[in-house]
């Protein structure tokens, strides 16, 4: 009798165990971390095009060793860039000190007027560590359209000159250079920065 | 005594890691890769309208590309292109349209104009398959780099070039590539992923995509 007792005992207590285990160990584990946006398995590279920053000739190929956020917009961009660029700094406040292995860099996609100085001095307005890229008309046509980016001219108001309609996603490029993943315009700081974590690994 | 109760506490977990085998080697769901992004394009089509990749979004496109004095050798993708189109009834792709683009890279000769005449030589249905072109350094980098589609002019104006398709889903990815498509069964092939994919975008939200996702993990690749 009291060996039955002692069986059901201890059989409970392995089971109540297990289900401790499971729950707060195994299954966060066990559970697929969820993209934000359209993942790419194979393995396509960054386009290692030349383009300018404000410190000279870049290539995006130069940052391997760090997640690569890449952006396409410009500094005469009236909403969705600046919308973007500040959830993308919310990102890195996020993810505190594991930004620093996280570079973000949008891509002008006006060569026309963003100089590489004005860039950078737009884009480390958003965050200090942002940086702001231009090239040849030839070279952003380039890397735009091999990153799934149109943009084209629309004409604003003569105060403002002109303004770009162009893609708004968010890539990441993993720390090898390869094009990960796709993120819509919509994705919070909070979904961007848990992906970007999960490619930091 | 305790033995029992490590076999008893082995045996789900083997259960688990079969069930894993069992899915990589039965493949219960299959997918199609995500190859690589689609390319963002600009171009102008039949109607001298301006078409770009982000029209495309939320819909499924199959590309070709060609060019309007194409011949006979051109005559074997469109027979495909046409089988394939009367096979949609076969396929349900969620809310997601099915459309078809072909891109014209003799930007010299063909104009709107020359597309639009093209089509309907061809019977097209321009709500569903439409013609364009583009500006030619533009479109170097979108076929050539980006569909990676090869083509070359030739000294007498003809193009040399691989008849190739290209299926890219609603999120700009590619999905599958077609070289050298040429007969009926490339037809077959292709409305069969077109099916895949349409079960994969009908299941793309809560739970059930969880599985696709464990499908791409697998590579449970037709």
């Amino acid at each position: 009798m009291t060996d039955t007792w002692r069986r059901v005992a201890y059989v409970v207590a392995v089971a109540l165990l297990g289900a401790v285990l499971a729950w707060f160990v195994v299954l966060p584990r066990l559970r697929p971390h969820i993209f934000g946006g359209a993942v790419i398995q194979s393995n396509q590279r960054i386009p290692r095009t030349e383009l300018r920053s404000a410190d000279g000739p870049v290539r995006l190929t130069d940052f391997e060793g760090k997640v690569v956020v890449l952006y396409f917009g410009y500094t005469y961009c009236p909403d969705v860039c600046p919308a973007t660029l500040s959830k993308l700094a919310d990102s890195m406040e996020i993810l505190g000190s594991k930004a620093d292995g996280v570079q973000v860099v949008m891509v002008s996609v006006d060569p026309e007027r963003d100089t590489p100085e004005l860039l950078e001095e737009y884009v480390t307005h958003f965050y200090p560590d942002f940086i702001g890229l231009t090239g040849d008309d030839s070279a952003i046509n380039q890397i735009a359209t091999l990153c799934g980016v149109v943009y084209q001219k629309a004409e604003g108001s003569a105060a403002s000159g002109y303004t770009i309609d162009h893609t708004s996603t968010v890539l990441l490029v993993d720390k090898e250079g390869y094009l990960k993943l796709v993120l819509p315009f919509e994705g919070s700081a909070e979904q961007i920065a848990s992906d970007i974590a999960y490619f930091l690994g | 005594m305790s033995k029992k109760v490590i076999v008893r506490s082995v045996i789900p977990v083997a259960l688990i890691i079969a069930a894993a085998l069992a899915f990589a080697v039965f493949q219960p769901i299959q997918v199609l890769p995500r190859i690589r992004l689609s390319p963002g394009y600009l171009l102008v089509n039949q109607d001298d309208q301006t078409i770009t990749s982000e029209d495309a979004r939320g819909d499924i496109v199959l590309y070709t590309f060609t060019y309007s004095r194409c011949g006979a050798e051109c005559a074997d993708m469109y027979e495909t292109l046409r089988e394939v189109q009367s096979r949609l009834g076969e396929v349900d792709a969620g809310d997601n349209d099915i459309k078809f683009i072909t891109i014209s890279f003799d930007t010299q000769r063909d104009t709107p104009e020359v597309l639009q005449d093209y089509a309907a030589s061809l019977g097209a249905d321009t709500s569903r398959w439409q013609f364009a072109t583009g500006d030619p350094g533009h479109l170097e980098n979108v076929i050539k780099a980006g569909f990676e589609v090869y083509y070359q002019e030739a000294d007498d104006g003809d193009f040399a070039f691989a008849p190739t398709f290209v299926l890219v889903d609603g999120w700009g990815v590619i999905r599958g590539e077609y070289r050298y498509a040429t007969n009926a069964s490339d037809a077959d092939k292709i409305v069969h992923h077109l099916d895949i994919l349409g079960e994969e975008i009908r299941n793309s939200h809560g739970a059930a995509s969880l599985a696709y996702e464990a499908a791409h993990f697998f590579l449970c690749y037709p």
